[in-house]
């Protein structure tokens, strides 16, 4: 009898063990147990509009989310691969469609109260699939099979289990599955559809102004503080669910400090001065960084290929308000000639200090599997080429003041937008102006804060502007960008749906951007990994030679770390279920 | 002069009123309105941009969306909503109002501290060596930009190691309750925008003391002062100074608005949370609200200061009395 008891509670006692996730073994990247305690200072590039991530796309909101909410799954820091989080294991069925989710147990929200799959199915029901919650992704889960929409399904089957039915087999969806943070039902109801409010309701979830008592995650750190525009304050979650090889609770550090400092002059300044632990820069500081830091100034300066770094692009809006510049704008033959106009390899030198590459058409040179190598394709920078390019188009001078003219009482001139309290983007928005003038196309240039680029992108409030999105190590994660009719497919609104959630407009599609929507379409549901590839790799040919957007560069990843700062992994901030900052520790 | 007070504080209501429908007149006037970003987005239904522009009140007509913003205004102390951050306007302004007024004044007294007394200094000694040395620099800080200046101070604090690069506080006194230590704290960073902003004012200031003072020391009654015997500094500081400094109250009370304003450069450089970066902001977002009730702000500060300015100019010349 007392045999039996006693294996009933190893039994139990193995069980919950078992549910503690231990962090891999890093030991190849250089991290080793660490000591609790301390506080460590980021920055934040200016006040968070609020702090509800699925609101309002938003950076800002994207870092702060990653250290209070956990996804289901997560990366391996190591090789990328997927592994547990939040979800403790899973299984999919033999024919692709069911996925069951087991969810890890003995979690709690910052509150106390049991974490649970009724929260799981809230955060995918009400928030990431509502087709008008701002940065929700109801796209994802809606494949169009034989010409109907159907929709991924979720059911929390017990307290710990959750099944998500797909209709058809999607190879990337547990890497899908990665970007969204789990949110508490308990809170969030209210605002929710389920909770009798109107679907748009739920982007007022959780303002600056509000109690930080309903921001709850199952995060490692806490919300404890905001001091309007200057400090945004972390706290230890002393429950956290991970712990490391040694069984030490993570994560080390006591408190996170975010410091709200708008620029990166500044940005770098404060972090001169010691006033913040980390930064990330970019090559136009890496001379000035790196040379303190040989003279012995106390932190080190990494650069690294980037997988997921933001890639500069230009881009021309195929609606713009005027008819003219529209009309030109969707000519592929003159984004072609302004192709050539772009210098691409000047850029590398001056603007990030020769700490950039030619950029991929969507993908990252460093992704191995996906990238394929269109330099080839790409126009170099050539003047002469451009002016050929646009002559015939019938663009000339004809009242010979040195710039192009569109008719005989229009010149060739539109606004560029650009992000102006960066350095960088004004770097890169000038040269292009230089450059432009020089083929004969009159630039003027028109600044905006960049956290506001995106949104003037997505209004298509703009003639010509750059903004730099993100790579991923599957396209299939850059679908609203890249896929015709995209939610983020900004350059060509016209191609967008109608309604929220509802099919793109195919007759506004080119050839071409037909041809990439299917691509995009048969890649997501696309099971022979060898086919898969050569599909996209088929699209960036064709962006290559279509040139829905000019890429520009593909930028380093350059961090700099003061060396009191410990087991330091170059922090991306904002990538869904990347955070290596549970791993910090100090060490004076 | 209780009734001439009076009556120039009833004068700022009507004259609000004014300011507030040019503004909102002059705003109505930009291309385009602050949904029309939301139109074009795919994420919004047209049916939830309709919901939006009743909830903002933007489908009403020009002059009722005026009307329900000043009685909102004058019965619930409501100024608007902000469209761009989500909430009241009062909420966001609120945050940043006491910086503002505090960094403005500081940098006002600062500048009126060292102006006066330097421009006191250099009209006695006047066409001496100190003189030339003060009018130098003074020219030099009239013709460096603000934020240019500002800019090099924060580089000669980094390079001299110091850590107080910017903000009002440093990371571990943020939010924290106030002490001598946190105030010490305050005013060490304090003194970058205030000297920054402070030395094209005081460029300004001393330049005026000077020359006023210089007229004034040639004056009769002057003249009348030092023949009956009085004593140098008397006839400077008694009767020269009082004469000399009337010009420059009137100066100050159209100063107060300048310092928000004008602030607003080295306010995004040195990364300090006051109003006139969101100014800038709430113009260029089309905010109409927050812009609207900005500018009534400003408008208010300047007749209080002109109102102050005349107060004062009573107080220090026994000549000038109001009826």
């Amino acid at each position: 009898m007392r045999k039996l008891a006693l294996t009933i509670l190893a039994a139990l006692l193995m069980t919950a063990l078992a549910q503690v996730k231990v962090v891999p073994d890093y030991s190849a990247l250089g991290i080793v147990p660490g000591t609790p305690g301390g506080t460590l200072r980021l920055v934040l590039g200016d006040t968070p509009p609020r702090f509800f991530i699925y609101g309002e796309i938003s950076a800002l909101i994207q870092t702060l989310t990653h250290q209070m909410f956990d996804p289901l799954v997560t990366f391996n820091l190591a090789t990328y691969e997927i592994i547990p989080a939040l979800a403790a294991s899973w299984e999919v069925s033999e024919d692709g469609l069911v996925y069951t989710f087991h969810l890890r147990q003995g979690v709690t929200w910052h509150d106390g109260v049991p974490f649970s799959a009724d929260d799981v199915v809230f955060t995918f029901e009400q928030i990431v699939t509502n087709p008008e919650a701002r940065a929700g992704d109801a796209a994802q889960f809606t494949f169009n099979v034989d010409g109907v929409e159907r929709k991924v399904t979720f059911a929390a089957l017990d307290e710990h289990t959750v099944r998500m039915t797909l209709p058809v087999p999607s190879p990337v969806f547990i890497l899908q599955i990665r970007s969204f943070p789990i949110m508490p039902k308990h809170k969030l109801l209210h605002l929710s559809v389920e909770g009798g409010a109107q679907p748009a309701d739920i982007n007022n979830a959780w303002p600056t102004d509000g109690p930080l008592t309903d921001i709850v995650g199952t995060g490692p750190f806490m919300m404890a503080e905001y001091v309007p525009g200057q400090l945004v304050r972390l706290v230890r979650n002393p429950n956290y669910w991970m712990v490391d090889a040694a069984g030490t609770p993570l994560p080390y550090l006591d408190m996170l400090e975010y410091l709200i400092v708008r620029g990166t002059e500044a940005q770098a300044a404060q972090f001169l001065a010691g006033n913040v632990d980390q930064l990330n820069i970019g090559g136009a500081q890496f001379p000035d960084f790196k040379s303190r830091e040989l003279a012995g100034e106390p932190f080190r300066v990494i650069a690294s290929v980037a997988l997921f770094g933001a890639t500069p692009h230009l881009a021309f809006n195929f609606n713009a308000a005027d008819p003219e510049l529209a009309q030109l704008f969707a000519n592929v033959e003159f984004r072609r000639a302004m192709e050539h106009a772009v210098d691409r390899l000047r850029i590398i030198e001056d603007v990030y200090n020769g700490l950039a590459t030619l950029p991929g058409m969507g993908t990252a040179p460093a992704d191995v599997t996906f990238h394929e190598d269109v330099t080839g394709l790409m126009r170099m920078f050539d003047l002469e080429a451009a002016g050929a390019g646009l002559e015939a188009l019938g663009l000339v001078d004809t009242n010979n003041d040195g710039v192009r003219n569109i008719s005989p009482t229009r010149e060739l001139e539109f606004s560029l937008t650009y992000g102006s309290d960066s350095r960088v983007w004004t770097d890169l928005a000038t040269i292009i102006q230089s450059d432009f003038a020089q083929a004969g196309v009159r630039v003027h240039l028109r600044g905006v804060p960049v956290a506001q680029l995106l949104a003037t992108g997505l209004a298509g409030d703009f003639e010509a502007i750059m903004i730099g999105f993100g790579d991923q190590p599957d396209p299939e994660l850059r679908k609203p960008i890249w896929q015709p009719g995209g939610a983020l497919y900004y350059w060509h609104r016209a191609t967008q749906p109608a309604e929220p959630g509802g099919q793109p407009n195919f007759d506004a599609m080119a050839d071409w951007e037909r041809r990439i929507w299917e691509i995009f379409d048969q890649g997501s549901r696309m099971v022979d990994h060898e086919a898969r590839v050569e599909l996209y790799r088929e699209w960036q040919r064709l962006g290559a030679e279509f040139l829905p957007v000019i890429v520009i560069a593909k930028p380093n990843s350059i961090g700099a770390v003061h060396d009191r700062v410990a087991n330091y992994i170059f922090s991306l901030g904002v990538i869904p279920g990347y955070n290596p900052v549970p791993l910090f520790f100090i060490s004076e | 002069m209780l009734s001439f007070t009076i009556r120039r504080i009833m004068i700022v209501f009507p004259t609000l009123v004014l300011v507030s429908i040019v503004s909102f007149g002059v705003i109505q006037l930009q291309p385009g309105r602050f949904t029309d970003r939301y139109l074009e987005d795919p994420r919004f239904s047209p049916e939830t941009v309709a919901r939006l522009e009743a909830q903002l009140g933007l489908d009403r007509p020009v002059w009722e969306q005026y009307w329900r913003w000043v009685t909102g205004i004058i019965t619930r102390g409501d100024f608007g909503f902000s469209f761009f951050a989500n909430r009241p306007v009062t909420s966001i302004i609120g945050e940043l109002l006491g910086w503002t007024v505090l960094i403005a004044g500081l940098t006002m007294l600062f500048s009126w501290l060292v102006a006066i007394p330097l421009g006191i200094y250099v009209a006695t000694r006047r066409n001496g060596f100190s003189d030339a040395v003060a009018s130098f620099f003074g020219y030099i800080g009239l013709a460096t930009p603000d934020f240019l200046v500002a800019l090099l101070l924060v580089a000669l604090v980094l390079n001299l190691g110091g850590t107080n690069v910017g903000g009002l506080n440093s990371p571990q006194f943020i939010g924290a309750p106030w002490s001598w230590a946190r105030l010490i704290d305050l005013l060490n960073h304090l003194w970058i925008p205030i000297l920054a902003v402070g030395t094209s004012t005081i460029a300004v200031l001393m330049r005026q003391m000077r020359a006023n003072l210089l007229d004034v020391l040639n004056a009769d009654f002057v003249r009348t002062a030092r023949a009956k015997g009085l004593r140098e500094r008397t006839v400077t500081y008694r009767h020269a100074v009082r004469n000399a400094i009337n010009p420059l109250v009137s100066l100050a009370g159209l100063s107060l608005p300048e310092l928000i304003n004008g602030t607003i450069i080295v306010s995004i450089v040195l990364n300090l949370p006051t109003i006139g970066p969101l100014l800038f902001q709430s113009l260029m977002a089309q905010d109409q609200f927050v812009a609207m009730t900005m500018l009534l702000f400003s408008s208010l500060f300047l007749m209080l200061g002109n109102l102050l300015a005349d107060l004062a100019l009573a107080w220090v010349d026994p000549r000038i009395r109001y009826d």
